[in-house]
């Protein structure tokens, strides 16, 4: 069965180091490459279109610019055919959205959907501190209000926290169980029980591969996910042994029906810097995008693309092969 | 008995714990270090400094050591003559690191050397899964397959017809092959029949354990 993505593809010229290039977006992307070669560009590129699709349209003759930075989205089914053009006034402001064909109905779905896109950049620090009881509507990009929102699940979607803390437990089974403490002042901390220990491990003394771990699970397992979701260095604080979860988590998203969930498809792209992760998509490199850079300009390519892949897969795994530079996404050497 | 698995992912090493207590009729103490490699090549790049590691550190005096053939030459009785080996048989090629690796060893923790067990799943592990399920699915038929140049399944397609999911989560594939292989346990010969690859691993697990005369 085909799974659609939201976004089919996305286009860009002279934004940033992506002067010309164009990918095709898969249900599940995983994006590869050197430091600096535009991987987060990519991931910024889709939050300007999330915040400028909130605005109203305005009249198509007047939002175009000629030259200047320029990302073209196209939609997948059921809104295939729709286009999205942002025009930029540089490398960090997008102030143009020109949408084509301007069908109003069809532009208010996709609206919907795009509104509820999602970046993550997890910082442990950040996710070890208390949060606000009323904070935990919605995982916050780097993580901060995680305390909050997995005590929103305890009381409100109480299925939902049962299935979260009962995957976190075989992940990492030193651990028994989670704690949401509330204060009188309606702030939330966050511990987990381990073993036959008295008092649970509070946030403080946690590991930062376990917030990582939380909150990949609480993207794995909300009820209500967004509609696209792009996390950047889905392997960072993780044993290697354990990216086959993560993975395995990233899948429950993108492709909800192989993992027996019900709910629709979440879009999800992702980077890494893993090797270790890499080889676990050999059998299925059309989920990988390469950023190649030359210089100050940089490229995708997806790795199925690569007319010699079966003789390389015959030769070694996909990460030494990318470590070796065989692939390309490697460090320019001076 | 203490034996130490290698293989290539959680899902194989449960599957080839049922198939060795089936052969062995009881079960065997177990290394409490799961040695796992990242697939093919690289369970042959960990295995010398595993059965360096074996050796010398711990008491376990046998290895379970089993790859996927993927694309690679299948193994047949011509590549058992003795002087023989064949440069891109999995099988051949496990077994020469057991050589090379163990020849200058001196004798550690009562015994000469670690025993060495052997397999290789042709084409994958999930074929062996699929054996006695689906008819079609054996050893001779891949290889068959291989010199018509007209595979008569694909890898993935095992996959799919035993998870019945391209993506099967690790809970979901141990479940499925956990249960294949429970099937398995209790009478091995049509798996050692239609799968000499299997064979072998069952021959070298009666070998004795090689012990210092």
């Amino acid at each position: 069965m085909h799974v659609f993505g939201v976004i089919a593809s996305v286009a860009f010229r002279n934004f940033k180091a992506l002067r010309n290039t164009s990918l095709r977006l898969s249900p599940f992307n995983l994006v590869i490459g050197a430091n600096g070669s535009g991987k987060t560009s990519l991931i910024q590129a889709l939050q300007q279109l999330r915040a400028l699709a909130k605005l109203p349209l305005g009249d198509p003759a007047a939002v175009t610019r000629v030259g200047g930075s320029e990302i073209t989205f196209v939609f997948d089914a059921p809104h295939l055919g729709v286009t999205a053009r942002l025009g930029c006034v540089d490398d960090v402001v997008c102030d143009l959205l020109r949408v084509d064909p301007v069908n109003a109905a069809e532009w208010e779905e996709v609206k919907v959907e795009l509104a509820t896109m999602r970046s993550y950049v997890f910082d442990h620090a950040a996710m070890a501190v208390p949060a606000s009881r009323d904070s935990g509507q919605r995982l916050a990009g780097d993580g901060s209000n995680l305390a909050a929102v997995l005590a929103r699940w305890q009381r409100e979607t109480p299925a939902a926290f049962d299935r979260l803390q009962a995957e976190l437990t075989r992940w990492l089974p030193e651990f028994t169980g989670i704690v949401l403490p509330e204060d009188a002042g309606g702030v939330v901390r966050l511990g987990l029980k381990i073993g036959d220990a008295e008092g649970p491990v509070m946030a403080d003394n946690l590991s930062q591969g376990v917030f990582y771990v939380l909150g990949i699970l609480v993207l794995s397992f909300d009820p209500a996910p967004p509609a696209v979701v792009c996390i950047e260095e889905i392997d960072r604080g993780i044993h290697p042994r354990m990216l086959r979860e993560v993975r395995d988590a990233l899948y429950r998203l993108s492709y909800p029906a192989a993992m027996g969930e019900t709910r629709a498809p979440v879009q999800v792209i992702a980077t890494t810097h893993s090797p270790y992760l890499l080889d676990l998509f050999r059998e299925h490199p059309e989920e990988i995008v390469i950023t190649q850079k030359h210089g100050h300009e940089a490229h995708f390519e997806r790795l199925a693309d690569r007319a010699d892949l079966a003789e390389l897969l015959r030769d070694g795994s996909l990460g030494d092969m990318w470590f070796s530079g065989i692939l390309g996404g490697v460090p320019e050497e001076s | 008995m203490k034996i130490a698995f290698l293989s290539e992912s959680p899902a194989d090493e449960a599957v080839l714990r049922i198939l060795v207590e089936g052969a062995l009729k009881e079960k065997p103490t177990v290394a409490s270090a799961g040695y796992r490699a990242r697939g093919w090549p690289n369970v042959l790049q960990v295995l010398p400094a595993v059965i360096r590691h074996l050796h010398f550190n711990t008491d376990v005096d046998t290895l379970v050591v089993t790859g996927d053939s993927d694309d690679s030459p299948v193994h047949t009785t011509a590549h058992d003559a003795p002087q023989y080996y064949h440069p891109h048989c999995r099988m051949c090629q496990l077994r020469a690191v057991f050589r090379q690796t163990g020849k200058r060893f001196p004798a550690a923790h009562g015994r000469l050397r670690v025993r060495r067990v052997v397999g290789v799943a042709v084409p994958a592990l999930e074929a062996w899964l699929l054996c006695g399920v689906e008819d079609s699915v054996n050893e001779a038929a891949w290889t068959e397959g291989q010199a018509r140049g007209i595979l008569p399944y694909t890898r993935a397609e095992l996959k799919l017809r035993v998870y019945r999911t391209e993506r099967p989560s690790l809970p979901h594939e141990i479940a499925c092959a956990v249960r294949e292989a429970e099937r398995h346990r209790r009478d091995l010969r049509r798996l050692e029949y239609d799968f000499p690859g299997f064979a072998a691993l069952l021959r070298d697990l009666r070998e004795p354990i090689p012990e210092i005369s």
